[in-house]
C-alpha cells in the first residue's frame, strides 16, 4: 500500500538530472494586508528526491533572485515532511497540494523548468507562503467535532463497532486539516473577519469531521447539536456540488460522500424536528 | 461556538424549498411543456390528426385546447408556476452570488457543470421572463413583427413570434429563434444537472457509484428533453405559417380538410383573420 501514499502514484519518477537548475517563481507578501509581489530564484538540484521544501531551504540559505537582488528569506510553514500534518500546503503551479510531497523530478524534470509557488488564497497570509489556518479549527469547534468525555471516571470498554463502520470512519479520520478541499472549493471564500466565520460556508473538511464524530458510538451524543449547526447559515446546504474537494484531497477522503451523508442526516433531522418539536 | 438555530427566515428551509421548487413543480412542468411543444414534430406520427391538414399543428392545437380546458387556469399558473419559478429564480440568483468559479485552475468536469449551472440559471431567468412576457402576458412590443400569441391559433402565432412575422424568417426572427434555442438548451441542462445535485443535497444518493448511476439517468433524461427542445424550436422556426393557420381554422370551425383540396396558401390566405 506504500504506492497509494505517494502524491502521484500513477506517475513514474523521471530519472534525476543532477546539477540542473530549476527556477522558482514565488509570490511574496511582507505581512497581513500588505500587497503581493513576485520573486524568481534559481535552485541547483544536487540530490535525488528533492522536493519543494528542500528547495525552499536552499533559497532561504541564499535568497538572491535571478536579477541578482538579495531579498529576505522566503517564509513557509512545514512540520512532518511526510504528508500527514498538512502544514506545508500551498498552491504549486496553480493547484493546491502539500509542498513536502511535491517532488522536483515530477514538477521540473529538465534544466530551466519553472515552478510557481503561492500561498493558499482562502486563508489570511501571515507572510509569504505561510497562512493562518485558524478558521478550520474554528469550524471544527463550530460543529462540535469531538467525542464528549469529561475524563472524571472510567468509561469501560466502550460500545462494539462493526468492521464496516470502522473502515468508513478510518478513511474520514485521516483528515489532517490541510485546507486543500477548501482552497479548491468555489463556495468557500477568504474571510478575514472572524466574526463572520460562523455564518460563512463551513466547507468539506468540517462537514466530513462532523460525519466522523456522528458515526462514533460515544460521539453520537452530540449529533443533534452538530446537525443543528449544519442546518444554519453556512451549513451543509451551502455546498454547490462542484466536487472539487474530493479531487484535490491528498488523503483521498470521500468528501462528497460525507457531504451527501450529512445531507441525508439533516433531511431526517429536520423531519424529526418538524413532527416531534 | 455552534450557532443556535434561530435564524429567520429559516436558512435550511429556504435552501431546501429552493431545491424542491427546481424539481416540483418547475422541472415537472418543463417535461410536460416540452412534450406539448414538440408535438409539432411527434404529432406528425399521429394519423388521427391528419384530417385537419398539418398533423403536427393539429396535435399541438389539441394539446393547447386541453390546457385551456383546465379549470382555474390562472390560479394554477400563478401558484403552480409563476410564484415557484420566481422563488427559485430570485433565491438561486442570490445564492449563486456567494460562489466564485475557479474552472481555470480546477478544470474538472464536475466543476464545469457547477459553473454552467450558474450561467444557465442567470440566462434562463432572462429567457423565461422574455418567453412569458411576450407569449403569455402579451408584451408584443418585445416581439419583432408584434405577433400576439393566440391559443386558438397556437402553432401559427408561435411560429410568427419566432420568425419575426408571418412572411417567412426575418433577421430579427432568426435572433429570436436563436435566443430560444440557446435559452431552452441551457434550461434543459439546468434541470438535468439540478436533478443530479438535488439527489446529493437531500441525501438520496450518497456513495460515488450511486451518484454515478443517478448521473447516467439524469443525463439520459437531459438528452431526451434536449431532443424535444430542439425539435420544438426548429419545428416552429421552420413552420409554414399559412398552412398552419388553415389547419387551425378548420379545427376551430370543426371542419375536416376537404378530400380534394391541397393546402394552397394563395387560395386561402385571405381567410386569415386580421390580427
Amino acid at each position: 500500500m506504500i504506492a497509494t501514499i505517494s502524491a502521484n502514484p500513477t506517475h513514474a519518477t523521471p530519472p534525476t538530472k543532477l546539477g540542473r537548475k530549476v527556477r522558482f517563481r514565488i509570490k511574496r507578501c511582507e505581512g497581513p494586508g500588505k500587497p503581493s509581489t513576485w520573486n524568481t530564484y534559481t535552485v541547483t538540484i544536487d540530490q535525488k528526491g528533492a522536493n519543494v521544501i528542500s528547495c525552499l531551504q536552499q533559497i532561504a540559505a541564499n535568497p538572491v533572485t535571478v536579477e541578482g537582488t538579495r531579498t529576505t528569506p522566503v517564509v513557509w510553514d512545514s512540520g512532518c515532511l511526510e504528508e500527514v500534518c498538512g502544514a506545508c500546503t500551498m498552491v504549486i503551479n496553480g493547484k493546491v497540494r502539500q509542498s513536502c510531497s511535491a517532488l522536483i523530478d515530477h514538477l521540473a524534470p529538465n534544466e530551466g523548468d519553472e515552478i510557481s509557488l503561492e500561498p493558499m488564497s482562502k486563508f489570511p497570509v501571515i507572510r509569504d507562503l505561510s497562512v493562518d489556518r485558524q478558521r478550520m479549527f474554528h469550524n471544527l469547534a463550530r460543529l462540535k467535532a469531538w467525542v464528549p468525555i469529561d475524563g472524571t471516571y472510567a468509561l469501560g470498554g466502550g460500545p462494539k463497532e462493526s468492521p464496516e463502520a470502522q473502515e468508513t470512519r478510518y478513511a474520514l479520520s485521516t483528515c489532517m486539516t490541510c485546507g486543500c478541499c477548501l482552497e479548491a472549493c468555489p463556495q468557500f471564500n477568504l474571510e478575514t473577519d472572524a466574526s463572520k466565520w460562523d455564518s460563512s460556508f463551513v466547507g468539506a473538511q468540517a462537514i466530513s469531521q462532523a460525519r466522523l464524530f456522528n458515526m462514533h458510538e460515544t460521539g453520537k451524543e452530540l449529533a443533534p447539536a452538530r446537525l443543528d449547526a449544519l442546518m444554519g447559515p453556512g451549513g451543509v446546504s451551502d455546498c454547490g456540488n462542484s466536487q472539487n474537494c474530493v479531487k484535490v484531497c491528498p488523503k483521498h477522503i470521500p468528501l462528497t460522500e460525507s457531504i451527501a451523508a450529512v445531507g441525508r442526516a439533516v433531511t431526517l433531522h429536520a423531519i424529526t424536528k418538524f413532527f416531534r418539536g | 461556538m455552534a450557532t443556535k438555530h434561530t435564524d429567520f427566515p429559516n436558512h435550511f428551509l429556504l435552501r431546501r424549498l429552493h431545491s424542491l421548487t427546481g424539481v416540483v413543480p418547475t422541472g415537472i412542468f418543463l417535461i410536460t411543456h416540452l412534450l406539448t411543444n414538440s408535438s409539432v414534430a411527434w404529432g406528425n406520427l399521429d394519423s388521427r390528426a391528419k384530417e385537419y391538414g398539418h398533423p403536427g399543428v393539429a396535435t399541438f392545437q389539441h394539446e393547447v385546447n386541453f390546457i385551456h380546458s383546465i379549470p382555474y387556469l390562472l390560479i394554477v399558473e400563478v401558484f403552480g408556476l409563476w410564484l415557484p419559478i420566481a422563488f427559485h429564480s430570485i433565491l438561486g440568483f442570490y445564492y449563486a452570488l456567494s460562489g466564485k468559479s475557479n474552472v481555470s485552475a480546477y478544470a474538472y468536469q464536475d466543476n464545469w457543470r457547477y459553473t454552467l449551472q450558474r450561467i444557465s440559471g442567470y440566462l434562463g431567468i432572462l429567457f423565461i421572463f422574455y418567453h412569458i412576457a411576450t407569449l403569455r402576458w402579451g408584451w408584443t412590443f418585445l416581439i419583432p413583427g408584434g405577433t400576439q400569441w393566440d391559443h386558438n391559433y397556437a402553432a401559427s402565432t408561435l411560429a410568427m413570434a419566432l420568425q419575426g412575422g408571418g412572411d417567412g424568417m426575418t433577421a430579427a426572427g432568426l435572433a429570436v429563434s436563436a435566443f430560444y434555442f440557446i435559452g431552452v438548451s441551457l434550461l434543459v441542462f439546468h434541470f438535468a444537472n439540478g436533478l443530479w445535485t438535488a439527489a446529493i443535497t437531500w441525501g438520496i444518493t450518497i456513495s460515488v457509484p450511486a451518484q454515478k448511476r443517478w448521473g447516467v439517468m439524469c443525463a439520459g433524461l437531459g438528452v431526451a428533453l434536449m431532443a424535444m427542445a430542439w425539435a420544438s424550436v426548429i419545428g416552429y422556426a421552420r413552420l409554414d405559417v399559412t398552412a398552419a393557420r388553415q389547419t387551425e381554422q378548420r379545427m376551430l370551425d370543426g371542419k375536416s380538410k376537404p378530400a380534394s383540396s391541397a393546402d394552397n396558401p394563395a387560395q386561402t390566405s385571405s381567410a386569415l383573420p386580421a390580427r
